[in-house]
């Protein structure tokens, strides 16, 4: 058995988007903000509550808040954030279906909108309108742009079907 | 928004965690922490320590063993949702959104009995037991008599939920009933039917309610009006009438004590001729 004290830190290990970390971390802190202190600034603290969705990452596999998830609690999680969905300098065809059909405004939801996404087009490859509205239900976009959000996963579910991936 | 300063404890097995829950009281276990975590943070509780139970996964599983499922307390609704167990895996999908279902576990849901719950309404109406293990061993409990009050399990230092158990129901028809404003809040009101029916005539009637009431509870006005009747527009609305009796809401932010009231009639309603019309949603 660990037994960390309140005014300890525990050594974690956290392999983000394949890269591992060790870091020192008092219990109490959020894998959101341990991350964003790793330079992984995509991962956005938007309302600290466990409803915006602005801070989801895929961890082992799963989408998750990570302000509702205690670093300690993660530790040695394999954790994929936005910074690791491109490759040699190209876009996830998500990354590119959310450029091509404007799927954002400001900006501050996108990094969890499209972690979500991520994880809806792993679940369901083909999702109709409404898989993808109840599928991003944990994500809010407070300059309300979710047409384009939708449409924008839908585009990518259909790049991701194809072999390649062609830009309109 | 940081949670106050709490101990950590990684146990090698469940005997450990148990043994150091018995051992400090005002300890909490953690499972998905879908609760815990936000608890923490509006410092609505201040435990000494956070007892990681997360990580023994075999406490993850559904499993039919003759006419009982028996649920993992580590169970994620996700995984819920998955298992197709009558009632309760259409309830998951009611719960959160996809992040908090990843999360989220059954055994969560039952240990902290939050009086607006999902799953509760169709554990009531199932007759669930909640298996509970401590150092002295272990006892099944009916869920209505574990369930003593609004996050009030019936639960010892160094005693942890392991196991739900609900009976199969096979041959039931059965519909989970939400009413929710904003995706992914709590319910306003929760409704679980389930429905023997023969032909037309109804053989057994059960009705759990939830987020009316302190703790789930059985509509057993609406059971009564509809078990040995056929089933005819007008006992079906007699029964869900009758539901109301069964509802004492209070009045607050998702509405008021009398439209919650009036909801229960309509979500009763609804359920019925769901489970009827063998619809799953």
């Amino acid at each position: 058995m660990k037994i960390i004290d309140k005014d300890q830190k525990a050594k974690i290990t956290l392999k983000v988007n394949g890269e591992v970390h060790e870091v020192e971390v008092e219990p109490r802190r959020l894998l959101v903000h341990v991350l964003r202190d790793l330079g992984y600034t995509s991962v956005h603290v938007g309302c600290d509550t466990s409803n915006c969705g602005a801070c989801t990452v895929i961890m082992n596999g799963r989408s998750v808040k990570s302000c509702t998830v205690l670093a300690v609690e993660a530790e040695g999680a394999d954790i994929l954030t936005v910074e690791g969905l491109s490759k040699d300098g190209k876009l996830h065809p998500i990354q590119e279906a959310f450029w091509d059909n404007h799927g954002l405004q400001c900006g501050y939801c996108t990094p969890g909108m499209i972690m979500e996404a991520y994880w809806l087009l792993k679940e369901n490859p083909n999702p109709s309108e409404e898989d993808i509205r109840e599928g991003i239900s944990g994500n809010l976009c407070r300059c309300t742009g979710y047409q384009n959000i939708v449409k924008a996963i839908k585009d990518a579910s259909l790049r991701l079907n194809q072999k390649e991936y062609p830009r309109q | 928004m940081y949670p106050p300063k709490i101990g950590y404890v990684i146990p090698d097995s469940i005997e450990e965690a148990i043994e150091f829950l018995e051992q400090h009281e005002d300890a909490r276990p953690l499972a998905g922490g879908h609760s815990l975590i936000p608890a923490l943070k509006l410092r609505i509780i201040r435990p000494s320590y956070i007892v990681e139970i997360r990580r023994f996964q075999q406490l993850n599983y559904v499993k039919r063993e003759g006419n009982i499922y028996k649920i993992g307390a580590l169970t994620t609704h996700y995984d819920m949702i998955k298992s197709n167990v009558p009632l309760l895996s259409d309830a998951a999908k009611t719960i959160g959104d996809p992040q908090v279902r990843n999360m989220g576990t059954i055994g969560g849901v039952v240990s902290h009995l939050d009086p607006a719950a999902d799953y509760p309404a169709s554990l009531i109406a199932m007759d669930a037991k909640v298996l509970i293990r401590s150092k002295k061993g272990q006892r099944l409990v009916d869920f209505k008599d574990f369930a003593k009050d609004m996050f009030t399990p019936d639960l010892n230092p160094g005693e942890l939920v392991t196991e739900i158990q609900v009976p199969a129901f096979d041959g039931y028809k059965f519909s989970y009933q939400k009413l929710e404003r904003r995706a992914g809040d709590y319910a306003i009101v929760g409704v679980a039917v389930l429905l023997k029916v023969n032909g037309s005539r109804v053989e057994d009637a059960r009705i759990g309610l939830t987020a009316v009431n302190n703790v789930a509870v059985r509509a057993k006005g609406a059971e009564e009006e509809l078990i040995g009747r056929e089933l005819t527009e007008e006992v079906v609305e007699k029964a869900s009438t009758r539901a109301m009796e069964s509802a004492n809401p209070t009045s607050d932010i998702r509405g008021s004590a009398e439209y919650k009231k009036k909801m229960v009639k309509v979500l009763v309603k609804r359920g019925i001729n769901q489970a009827l019309g063998g619809v799953r949603k």
